[in-house]
């Protein structure tokens, strides 16, 4: 393959590429650094391609591989990472005015319940280990065969099957306990909380059956709520959507209390 | 050793300075999901009622520390003594050892059984404070089948 031939295919990929990363390392930084290092990789690469790979899944490989690099001295994150970060953020005299100055100069900043839904799965899966963590995202999420995540993770087919069922049980159970739109004993009520603050002129419960798992809340099959929650993740776009740059700087909050969390609790 | 039938019924076989149960029963999956299962310690107790906890890592000449529901209050303290990947395992103390095998029997089938042997000079004195393990193997053979062949399905 030749580099002429290789850089629109890249071009193609890109998008969600982007978006893997980021739901990955929850970095905007770390995503614009390891794109850009998966096109230099691999065009100084082209040479080693083998077309039984489609490109997408040679491009995701190299990515990944980069991403678990610059992800493996790091902690993982706590499934209670909603509730640390909203602590943190309603201690942070600067938060809330960094909102409300994105919400006067950004066009995509609009609050909207899904978008959220995005973000929440985003930083709950990442108190999976990084393994399961990219296999639910490019199985459930991008599409990806189990035998193509076999050749991304360069493992055995066993292997991601045994991650993909184990992640997907830690997350149903997670969500299980946490989240009120599916368990009135749920414990987390962030989504009702930021909607009421950015939308404080829309009724909770109109929006919230607009949701489709918390809908079919009762739906005794947890696993369907779950793959509701990966068809939302899916339709958005967390670079182009309507409220990207508030999400993308929640996410950037975070990631930041993230890492000083970690590195408290490694001392 | 016993042998035994595939069909998930635990045998015991009694002798006067030993004790030895063993467990067959075939499993709709893959050989190297069974023994992924097998294999990583703390995720036991998440697919397996019989097992409170493993801690350490299952692999060759590593120890670990065992805690079943058969008698929670003892943590036995084992050692991995045979590591054979996708086929055989072999996990024990001074007092026995527990033997896990693979073996493919048709396409995605395989056969997995399990067997215990104690014993030893002193073993006449404690043999009847030890309970029986019949019930206890026949659980985690239907426990492993269950969680096996789910994710043998996954797509």
């Amino acid at each position: 393959m030749t580099i002429e031939q290789f850089t629109p295919e890249f071009e193609t990929a890109r998008p969600q590429l982007k978006s893997y990363i980021l739901r990955i390392t929850a970095s905007i930084e770390d995503t614009e650094d390891i794109v850009q290092d998966t096109f230099i990789k691999a065009s100084t690469k082209l040479d080693t391609f083998r077309a039984d790979s489609t490109v997408k899944t040679w491009i995701f490989t190299i990515a990944s591989n980069i991403a678990k690099d610059n992800l493996r001295a790091k902690k993982r994150w706590p499934e209670t990472v909603t509730d640390i970060c909203r602590e943190k953020a309603l201690a942070n005299p600067n938060y809330f005015p960094e909102i409300a100055h994105i919400m006067q100069t950004s066009t995509q900043a609009v609050f909207e319940m899904k978008e959220h839904i995005n973000f929440c799965l985003t930083c709950i899966s990442k108190s999976l280990p990084l393994e399961q963590q990219i296999c639910l995202f490019l199985k459930e999420v991008y599409d990806f065969k189990v035998s193509e995540i076999v050749e991304i993770l360069q493992t055995t087919e066993a292997m991601v099957k045994y991650y993909l069922h184990t992640s997907r049980s830690k997350m149903v159970s997670i969500y299980e306990g946490r989240c009120a739109l599916i368990n009135k004993e749920g414990t987390c009520h962030q989504c009702s909380e930021l909607n009421g603050i950015f939308n404080p002129k829309q009724n909770f419960e109109v929006e919230k059956n607009k949701i489709e798992f918390a809908k079919k809340a009762n739906d005794p099959n947890r696993e369907n709520l779950l793959d509701l929650r990966f068809k939302i993740m899916k339709e958005i776009d967390p670079f182009n959507s309507k409220g990207s740059d508030l999400q993308l700087h929640h996410m950037q909050h975070n990631r930041d209390i993230m890492e000083n969390y970690s590195e408290k609790s490694n001392k | 050793m016993t042998t035994v039938i595939s069909n998930g019924k635990a045998v015991t076989t009694k002798k006067t300075f030993s004790r030895e149960t063993a467990v067959s029963i075939d499993i709709q999956a893959d050989r190297s999901i069974i023994w992924v299962l097998l294999t990583n310690a703390s995720d036991f107790p998440r697919w397996n009622s019989t097992v409170i906890s493993i801690e350490g890592t299952i692999a060759q000449g590593e120890k670990i520390k065992l805690k079943a529901k058969l008698d929670p209050k003892r943590e036995f303290k084992l050692k991995v003594k045979e590591f054979e990947a996708d086929n055989r395992l072999v996990w024990g103390d001074a007092m026995g050892n527990s033997v896990y095998t693979l073996k493919p029997i048709g396409n995605n089938l395989t056969n997995f059984s399990m067997t215990e042997k104690i014993g030893g000079p002193l073993f006449p004195l404690f043999a009847k404070m030890i309970p029986p393990f019949d019930q206890a193997f026949e659980q985690y053979a239907k426990d492993l089948k269950n969680e096996a062949e789910t994710i043998s399905k996954t797509k």
